[in-house]
C-alpha cells in the first residue's frame, strides 16, 4: 500500500474536518478504518444509508493509508484513553487486539438480537473475526486470492483464454509457454512477499495447517508444507516465474507482458484501472489442488468494537451491526470488489445478482467463496514477524538458493523459536 | 546581573523548545532502550542491557547493520568522489554552467519517495529502460532490487545519485572561496598540468571543505531509509535491510518500542561518533588559516 496524496488527503480531512453541531440526545462515535483508496467509497454510501435510520448518530471518521498504520494509531490511542470507538482492521490482526483486551467480545450483543444467523451472520462469517477465544469482530468485507491472466498472451501462447487450466500443473505449462514468447515476456508471477497470505493459500489447498490444535507446535512442517514449497519451487523453475517485487511484478503485468499473476481479489478494482486498454484482462479462480480438503484463506477486514462508554458503545454497535448486515455487505461489495461476508446477500439474487452479471471479474472470488476458511492468525506477541519470517524464507526459493526441504526446516525451526512458551 | 538575566530571558524560547523538542524525546528514547516496552501490551518493565544482549545475537539486526556499513563505504566516497568531479568540471569552462548545476543539484531537492518510483521503472528488471538497452545489446540484465545478490548495489547507485549533487553544491562553494591568484602562481612556478595544480592548490585548500562533505555524506549515508521502504522493504531476506528500517520495523511492525529505541541508540552513537571525529581528530589537520 503506497501512501499517495488521494490517501493522505483524505485522511488529513477526516482529521481536522470541523465537528459536526451536536444536536440534542445525539450521539458522536469515532470510527475508523485503513486504506481509504479502496474502502472510502463503501463507507461513505453506508454512512448516507445509515445517517436515514439513526439521525441522531454523528458519525466522526479516521482513516489510516494502510493496516498496519492503523494497528499503531488504535495502540496509541489505547495508550492515552483518548479512543476510537470503532475500528475496522484486517483480520489477521483481530488476535491482537484480542489478546490484549482491546476488542471486545460482541457474542452477548448478537444474542440479544434474537436470531441472527436468520439475519445473515452464518457461523462461516463469524468464524472469519473469531478470535483470541472471543467474537473479537464482525467480518465487513473478505477476500480470497484469484488468478489474473492476459487473455491476448495466453492465445497468442497457443491456451484457451476460455477454458484455462484448473491445476497447478497446466498452469505452470503454460506459464512456459508464455515465457517462450520473448521479448521480456514473463509467464506467471505468485504474489509470495509481503505476507504469509499466499503461501497459506498453497498450504490450505493442500489440506495443510499452519500449527497444531493446541498451538503449541509448527503443523506445516509435514508433507502439505513440503508440497506447497515444492510447488512454489516449480512455478520458478518449470513455470519460469522471475524474481520481483509486488510492484514490479503488478507493473509488469499491468503493461502487458505477464501471463498470469496470483492473488486477492480485492486488487480487481486497481487492476483494471492499472491494465486500461493494454490487453483483455479476464479473472479466474485459483488452481485445485486438493479437490476434497483444498481450502482457501480469507483476507479482508472486520469492525471491531472497542467503545466503553454505554452510550457511545451502542451507537457504534448500530453501526457496524448496519455496516455487515445484508444491505451493508451489498453497498461494500459494490463499491469495492471484496466478496459480501453476509449470508444472506449471498444467497439471495436480489441483493448483488444483477451487480455481478455485469461485472463478471469480479465473479472469480464469490464463486470459490465455499472454500474460504479464515487467515490463520499467530499467538503471542510475535505473531507479525512470524508472518516475515515465512516471506524471507520462501525469498530463498524463489532466489533458487535453497531447495524446498531445507528451507522447510529453517521455516520450522525459526517459527518455533518465535511461539510463545507454554505456560504451566 | 541584570544583563545577564536577560540574556538568559533571551534564550529561554529557543533554551524551551530545545528541551522540549530534542532533549526530552532523546532521553526518554534513551529510556526505553532499557525496558521492554511493547505497545498495547501493559506497562514497560526495567530489563537493564537485555536489549543490547539481543542485539549481539540477532541475526537479523547484524545483517542490517553489516549492510549499513557495505551501504556508507560504497556511498560515501563515491558520492564525494563524483561531487568533485562534477564541481571541477563544472567550475572549469563548461559552457552551461548554470544548466548542469541544477540538473545536478535536482535530485536534492526533489521528493526522495517520488524519485524512487521513478528509479523503480528504471530498473524493473522487463519492463524497464535498463534492462531493455541491456538486452538490445544481447546482456540479460539482472534484477536489480529483487536479487539479494545486487540489491544493495542498486539503492547504493540510487543513494550516489541523490549525494553527488549535494556535494558538489558544496565543493563549488568551496572552490569560489580559492583565490584564483594562487593557481595563476602555481602555474608560473612550474605547475604546468591541470592535475599538478589540483595536487598542489585546489586540493589541499579544499581541505575544510572536503572534511565537511565527507561528514556529511557519512551521516546522510548512515540515514538511509525512503529508497529501502519504498523499493525493497528490506527484501528479499533481509538482504536490504539497514539500521533505520530495521528500526523502523521492529518499533512499529513488531511494536517493540524497548528494542527499536536500543536500536536508535546505536544509530546515536555512530552519527555522534562521526561528529566527534569531525570536530576533534581531523579540525586540526585541515586548516590553512
Amino acid at each position: 500500500m503506497k501512501i499517495d496524496r488521494r490517501t493522505l488527503a483524505a485522511s488529513t480531512a477526516a482529521l481536522f474536518a470541523p465537528r459536526v453541531l451536536r444536536a440534542q440526545g445525539a450521539t458522536e462515535i469515532t470510527v475508523h478504518y485503513a486504506q481509504p483508496v479502496i474502502y472510502k467509497e463503501s463507507y461513505d454510501a453506508i454512512a448516507a444509508e445509515f445517517a436515514k435510520r439513526e439521525p441522531n448518530i454523528r458519525i466522526n471518521w479516521m482513516t489510516t493509508p494502510n493496516y498496519e498504520e492503523g494497528m499503531q494509531l488504535v495502540l496509541r490511542q489505547q495508550a492515552t484513553n483518548q479512543t476510537i470507538d470503532l475500528s475496522y482492521q484486517g483480520f489477521n490482526r483481530l488476535r491482537l487486539f484480542a489478546e490484549r483486551g482491546i476488542a471486545q467480545d460482541l457474542m452477548p450483543l448478537l444474542r440479544a438480537e434474537g436470531d441472527y444467523a436468520a439475519e445473515g451472520y452464518s457461523p462461516n462469517m463469524l468464524a472469519l473475526a473469531h478470535f483470541g477465544g472471543i467474537q473479537s469482530g464482525l467480518a465487513y468485507a473478505a477476500s480470497n486470492p484469484i488468478m489474473y491472466f492476459n487473455a491476448d498472451l495466453v492465445r497468442r501462447a497457443g491456451g484457451n483464454p476460455d477454458a484455462m487450466p484448473t491445476d497447478w500443473d497446466g498452469i505452470i505449462a503454460l506459464s512456459r509457454k508464455i515465457s517462450q514468447l520473448g521479448d521480456g515476456i514473463t509467464g506467471m508471477w505468485y504474489s509470495w512477499p509481503g505476507d504469509d497470505w499466499m503461501f497459506s493459500a498453497l498450504l490450505f489447498g493442500f489440506g495443510g495447517r499452519m500449527l497444531t490444535e493446541d498451538e503449541r507446535d509448527v503443523a506445516f512442517a509435514g508433507p502439505e508444507g513440503l508440497n506447497a514449497l515444492k510447488l512454489l519451487d516449480r512455478m520458478v523453475k518449470e513455470g519460469g516465474m522471475p524474481n520481483l517485487t509486488r510492484d514490479a511484478a503488478q507493473q509488469a503485468f499491468a503493461a502487458g507482458r505477464m501471463g498470469m499473476t496470483f492473488w486477492t481479489t480485492a486488487a480487481v478494482r486497481g487492476t483494471i484501472q492499472q491494465v486500461g486498454r493494454n490487453f483483455e484482462l479476464r479473472t479466474g479462480p485459483m488452481p485445485i489442488i486438493d479437490a476434497t480438503r483444498g481450502r482457501l484463506p480469507t483476507g479482508g477486514a472486520a469492525g471491531m468494537l472497542i467503545a466503553k462508554d454505554p452510550a457511545k458503545r451502542e451507537a457504534a454497535w448500530k453501526f457496524l451491526r448496519f455496516s455487515t448486515s445484508a444491505e451493508g455487505t451489498s453497498l461494500m461489495a459494490r463499491n469495492t470488489g471484496y466478496v459480501p461476508t453476509n449470508q444472506l446477500a449471498i444467497d439471495q439474487d436480489r441483493y448483488l445478482g444483477e451487480f455481478y452479471r455485469q461485472n463478471p471479474l469480479f465473479q472469480a472470488a464469490t464463486r470459490q467463496a465455499s472454500l474460504m476458511v479464515p487467515w490463520y492468525a499467530f499467538p503471542g506477541a510475535n505473531s507479525v514477524r512470524v508472518t516475515q519470517t515465512m516471506v524471507d524464507q520462501q525469498a530463498r526459493i524463489v532466489e533458487q538458493s535453497a531447495t524446498p526441504e531445507q528451507v522447510l526446516a529453517d521455516m520450522a525451526r525459526e517459527v518455533r523459536r518465535l511461539l510463545p512458551r507454554a505456560r504451566g | 546581573m541584570r544583563e545577564s538575566s536577560t540574556g538568559w530571558l533571551l534564550t529561554l524560547p529557543a533554551a524551551l523548545a530545545f528541551l522540549l523538542l530534542v532533549l526530552a524525546p532523546t532521553l526518554a528514547a534513551v529510556t526505553l532502550a532499557f525496558t521492554d516496552f511493547e505497545l498495547g501490551a501493559g506497562p514497560p518493565a526495567w530489563i537493564g542491557l537485555e536489549n543490547f544482549r539481543e542485539l549481539l545475537e540477532d541475526q537479523g539486526f547484524l545483517k542490517s547493520f553489516r549492510n549499513t556499513v557495505l551501504y556508507v563505504g560504497l556511498v560515501a566516497p563515491a558520492s564525494v568522489a563524483l561531487g568533485l568531479a562534477l564541481a571541477l568540471l563544472i567550475e572549469s569552462r563548461a559552457p552551461l554552467r548554470g544548466f548542469f548545476r541544477a540538473v545536478f543539484f535536482l535530485p536534492v531537492v526533489s521528493l526522495t519517495v517520488a524519485m524512487a518510483s521513478a528509479w523503480q521503472y528504471l530498473l524493473h528488471p522487463t519492463i524497464g529502460p535498463i534492462n531493455a538497452a541491456l538486452r538490445a545489446i544481447g546482456i540479460a540484465g539482472p534484477n536489480w532490487l529483487s536479487d539479494s545478490s545486487t540489491v544493495m548495489l542498486s539503492l547504493s547507485a540510487i543513494g550516489v545519485w541523490e549525494g553527488a549533487g549535494f556535494n558538489m553544491v558544496l565543493f563549488m562553494a568551496g572552490l569560489t572561496a580559492i583565490p584564483k591568484e594562487l593557481r595563476e602562481a602555481a602555474h608560473v612556478d612550474g605547475a604546468r598540468s591541470a592535475w599538478e595544480r589540483f595536487r598542489l592548490v585546489t586540493w589541499p585548500l579544499l581541505g575544510p571543505t572536503t572534511l565537511f562533505v565527507v561528514t556529511i555524506s557519512l551521516i546522510r549515508a548512515v540515514r538511509v531509509f525512503d529508497t529501502v521502504a519504498v523499493l525493497t522493504r528490506g527484501g528479499p531476506n533481509k538482504a536490504s535491510e539497514v539500521l533505520l528500517y530495521t528500526m523502523y520495523t521492529e518499533g512499529f511492525t513488531f511494536l517493540r518500542l524497548g528494542y527499536s529505541a536500543a536500536i536508535t541508540l546505536v544509530f546515536l552513537a555512530i552519527v555522534l561518533a562521526l561528529m566527534w571525529v569531525q570536530t576533534r581528530v581531523m579540525d586540526k589537520r585541515v586548516h590553512y588559516a
